[in-house]
């Protein structure tokens, strides 16, 4: 035996030590995940953001223009992890840098008939006519656009477009974005509130006091005061779980706060489902596989897309070619059982060079997740969510306000509405951009004019409560009740089948009766870990009882939409109902019931007209 | 098929391995055998993740010594790989653990923060009509822009392991590259200034960085990149600069080195006069001879030809 130590052998011999040394010094080391005022309570933020995604960051650095403002970004990971990064295609904005044809006119009308005609329009003219503006914005920071032979950074055709107008880095155009706006926020010395998950807004009457916190690093919980809270806390997926293209993060956890404190949270109900999310675990296959004529087979052998769209067939829009696959399941035509049932997806004629050339990506996925080469065998898919159009009221498009004073929201927690029934691809980047750009400056706005009328006694008591509660939840004994992924899994089932693809009234009143069930179960949870350092399983209890509130009123806005448009199609009501329903479902949640209010659509130029692609 | 996963646990002060063994079903990868393992028997067992599409960063660990982003490595190939039932995770290494497989990263912004980590636009760009830019100049800096942030290049740096005080991570470095490859600043130098005086020339070169980038971003080439940069850019004060400088100057005149001048030219006189245990070993052994006068490679016309066609590929 040699007794010679190699040097690799001998660093990674120091590395232990190293890591040993470093474990034991953590007790006395300071972490600065949260500023030293934030720990101590004695700093009242201007504007507090929660979420570190596009809106968020953008919202940030838009308010910290003012320099005598205080600003904090607030997140429960830390910066970059957000939804945002996964966005794949590009930001929209007619600038005619690559379509010198392109207007304004033609992104708003798009946009508008894309959402079949649920979206407010005099937002989408706002929106439209900013989005191009946020692009050159963006350029100015740095974003990597991808760029074409004049060099102006190069737009390209989306779903929906009828003009290229999506700017992009490559097929990671949020997460250049993410990256742009995070390196602008350390060169401007934002304050990040990170490893934070937000447990509540804190409210006197009508006065804001701040948001209350666990550090998951310490698990005290903070109690932060601000004039003016941002929600940009993303999507909603989550309450289908695996089936869904989202991140574990988009749990609504600022849609129910938002709820708690008297903001409606608008059009619940539309969910929008991609139909090839891989069955195993609703990984996105991209939108290109179609494009570049992969087939659509069920169990029994069949392309099966001529029943639902003749002539488009599997190049139908997504919400035509997800339901076609959920109906195809749902009569027994499917492959495998329970959640992961799906349809082939048949790439075995496209030539292998063509594979290797444009869907090096779908091949990898596949491969990795489904065990399948595609070039020699069929691939299991299913619609899986990819997309939350819902969520909290804007009330005012121009500031980001929401009826709450002092409260604004942005980016996919909340509804503008800019993408009504269904959005349009490479329309959530720009709405990220513009709309927190729009709140940031909004609240901005707010907190120069206001002084802070909280109450910080309040606050403190808010965080006491939820002190007493991580105490009692992560306390009780294994026997108390069902676990946290237990009672999510009969949650997803729940919404999955009763309130996904399809709904009809029945499931859905079932789907409510269920949803309460779970509800009174989840109060005697299990959580099983009493720790306060970095405690991931409270953290997800916290997040549960979020998606059941979510879950709650989506079903709720299901129930109460009694037609069919863009992403929510009832077997029962299948047309769209224009004399009825072309209004917003607001759903609230006072004294713990959640109770259903109307808004009519705002319509400027474009009245609803069939929707035909 | 089962697979044992021995999983370094630390919670509030206390560490130890812990067993647990998982079923492998088809595309199961090491995050979701993390995540069955929370679920169905250990809910105190703690890491993070976002995304399961490797493009947030979030989840990666380190599998028998070696970073790996958790939701896209599928167990079975690692099984295969190391021929064996059983996997040993931890933290990624160099960093300091918050609990079980969570790191901190706050050092790591701050030395991000120590690059002026964002880009400064020439004079005729602005917001409001952004910046040009040729596709050539587009294709020299976006590979550094698809970094996720993921500290997979940092775990196994043989050089950040020595000492962290000195040096950055390699995934800042790649950032730096990102920012002074990038023709739409109009400040380069200021970055790689920066990137200079935080420790660009004490890089081992061990080339880890690069074996370990998921994304396959190369670290270590845009380290190398830098340290061109600092030439082209005239910033080769440093004594990392000074040296490959004597290097290259000994191989072009004589085609060898000339170990006896090549501290002095380095470190300067004094610093080098530090170095005399050193020397005398050197000479001791034979290494180093200052008496002889400094020999001509015979081959020097060949090697003189290799210097200039490498320079030659590098414009």
């Amino acid at each position: 035996m040699s007794t010679e130590i190699s040097r690799r052998t001998f660093i990674k011999g120091a590395t232990a030590a190293g890591v040993a040394l470093a474990a034991g010094t953590y007790f006395t080391w300071n972490g600065h995940n949260i500023p030293e005022p934030v720990k101590h309570g004695d700093v009242t933020y201007d504007v507090l953001v929660i979420g570190s995604g596009g809106a968020g960051m953008r919202a940030a650095l838009a308010a910290a223009e003012n320099k005598d403002l205080k600003v904090a970004v607030m997140t429960k990971l830390v910066p970059t992890r957000s939804a945002s990064t996964m966005a794949q295609g590009g930001m929209n904005g007619v600038t005619g840098v690559t379509d010198p044809q392109d207007t304004v006119e033609s992104h708003v009308f798009d946009t508008v008939k894309g959402g079949d005609y649920l979206c407010d329009q005099d937002a989408v003219e706002y929106f439209a006519e900013h989005a191009g503006k946020n692009i050159y914005e963006m350029d100015y920071m740095g974003y990597p656009y991808n760029r074409q032979e004049d060099g102006s950074f190069h737009q390209r055709k989306m779903g929906g477009s009828s003009h290229p107008r999506a700017a992009y880095f490559e097929d990671r155009a949020g997460h250049a974005m993410v990256h742009a706006l995070f390196e602008k926020c350390l060169e401007q010395n934002i304050d990040f509130i990170s490893e934070c998950q937000m447990l509540e807004i804190s409210m006197d009457g009508d006065k804001l006091n701040g948001v209350v916190a666990m550090d998951m690093r310490s698990g005290n919980l903070v109690g932060v005061a601000a004039k003016t809270v941002i929600i940009a806390t993303g999507g909603y997926g989550r309450v289908y779980w695996i089936r869904t293209s989202n991140p574990y993060s988009s749990t609504g956890d600022g849609i129910v706060a938002g709820m708690n404190i008297g903001i409606p949270f608008k059009d619940p109900e539309m969910v929008q489902f991609h139909p090839t999310g891989l069955a195993a675990n609703g990984v996105l296959l991209s939108e290109s596989s179609r494009a570049e004529g992969a087939l659509l087979i069920n169990g029994q052998g069949e392309r099966f897309m001529g029943k639902y769209a003749p002539e488009k067939l599997e190049l139908a829009t997504r919400d035509i070619v997800a339901r076609g696959i959920a109906t195809e399941i749902a009569e027994g035509r499917g492959v495998g059982e329970g959640i992961h049932a799906g349809v082939y997806l048949d790439f075995r004629h496209i030539p292998g060079e063509r594979i290797d050339e444009r869907l090096g990506q779908v091949r990898d996925l596949s491969r990795r997740f489904a065990g399948v080469d595609i070039k020699t065998e069929m691939v299991l898919i299913s619609p899986t969510c990819h997309y939350s159009m819902g969520g909290l009221e804007m009330a005012d498009f121009r500031t980001g306000a929401s009826r709450v004073p002092g409260v604004f929201v942005a980016g996919e927690c909340s509804c503008v509405s800019v993408h009504g029934a269904n959005r349009l691809g490479a329309n959530s980047l720009s709405e990220v951009l513009v709309f927190g750009h729009t709140a940031g400056d909004g609240a901005a706005a707010y907190a120069k004019d206001h002084a802070y009328e909280g109450n910080q006694e309040k606050l403190a008591q808010a965080c006491a409560k939820w002190q007493d509660k991580f105490n009692e939840v992560t306390n009780r004994p294994k026997s108390a009740g069902k676990t946290v992924p237990e009672i999510r899994d009969a949650m997803v089932n729940t919404m999955w089948y009763k309130a996904g693809v399809f709904r009809e009234e029945n499931q859905l009143q079932e789907a409510a009766m269920e949803l309460s069930a779970l509800e009174k179960e989840y109060e005697h949870c299990y959580v099983g870990d009493k720790s306060h350092v970095y405690n991931t399983a409270f953290e997800q209890y916290v997040e549960l009882g979020n998606l059941l509130q979510v879950s709650h009123s989506i079903v709720q806005g299901a129930i109460a939409r009694k037609e069919s448009r863009g992403g929510h199609s009832r077997r029962d009501y299948p047309k769209r109902d224009d004399v009825n329903f072309l209004k917003h479902t607001l759903i609230f949640k006072k004294d713990g019931q959640y109770v259903t209010e109307y808004k009519d659509v705002v319509i400027t130029k474009y009245q609803p007209q069939e929707r035909k692609y | 098929m089962d697979a044992t996963l021995r999983i370094q646990r630390f919670v509030e002060g206390k560490s130890w391995v812990q067993e647990y063994t998982v079923a492998v079903t088809v595309g199961m990868t090491i995050l979701e055998a993390l995540t069955t393992i929370k679920e169905k028997q250990d809910p105190t067992l703690s890491f993070t993740c976002s995304c399961r599409s490797s493009i947030c960063g979030a989840c990666a660990v380190r599998v028998n010594g070696n970073a790996e982003l958790a939701c896209e490595i599928l167990v079975e190939n690692l099984l295969k790989r190391y021929d064996t039932n059983t996997l040993f995770i931890e933290p990624l290494g160099n960093f300091r653990v918050i609990r079980d497989l969570i790191v901190d990263w706050d050092p790591k912004y701050a030395k991000l923060k120590k690059i002026k980590p964002v880009l400064q636009p020439k004079a005729e760009f602005s917001a409001e009509t952004g910046c040009k830019q040729s596709p050539e100049d587009f294709n020299k800096y976006k590979k550094y822009a698809g970094c996720i942030l993921c500290g997979s290049c940092v775990s196994e740096c043989n050089k950040n392991t020595l000492n962290q005080d000195d040096f950055l991570d390699p995934f800042v470095f790649v950032k730096a590259e990102k920012l002074v490859a990038d023709s739409r600043s109009r400040s380069p130098e200021e970055h790689l200034q920066a990137v200079q005086d935080a420790g660009l020339w004490r890089c081992f070169n061990c080339q880890e960085c690069t074996a370990k980038c998921p994304k396959g971003l190369d670290p270590a080439g845009a380290i190398e990149k830098l340290k061109e940069a600092t030439f082209r850019m005239g910033l080769s004060q440093d004594v990392g600069g000074k040296h490959a400088k004597a290097i290259y100057d000994d191989i072009s005149e004589s085609g060898m080195l000339d170990e006896s001048k090549l501290n002095i030219k380095s470190e300067g006189f004094f610093m080098a006069g530090l170095r005399l245990p050193m020397a005398l070993r050197l000479m001791n052994t034979g290494k180093m001879n200052p008496l002889e006068s400094h020999p001509v490679n015979p081959e020097i016309a060949t090697i003189r030809k290799v210097v200039q066609t490498a320079e030659k590929e590098a414009k």
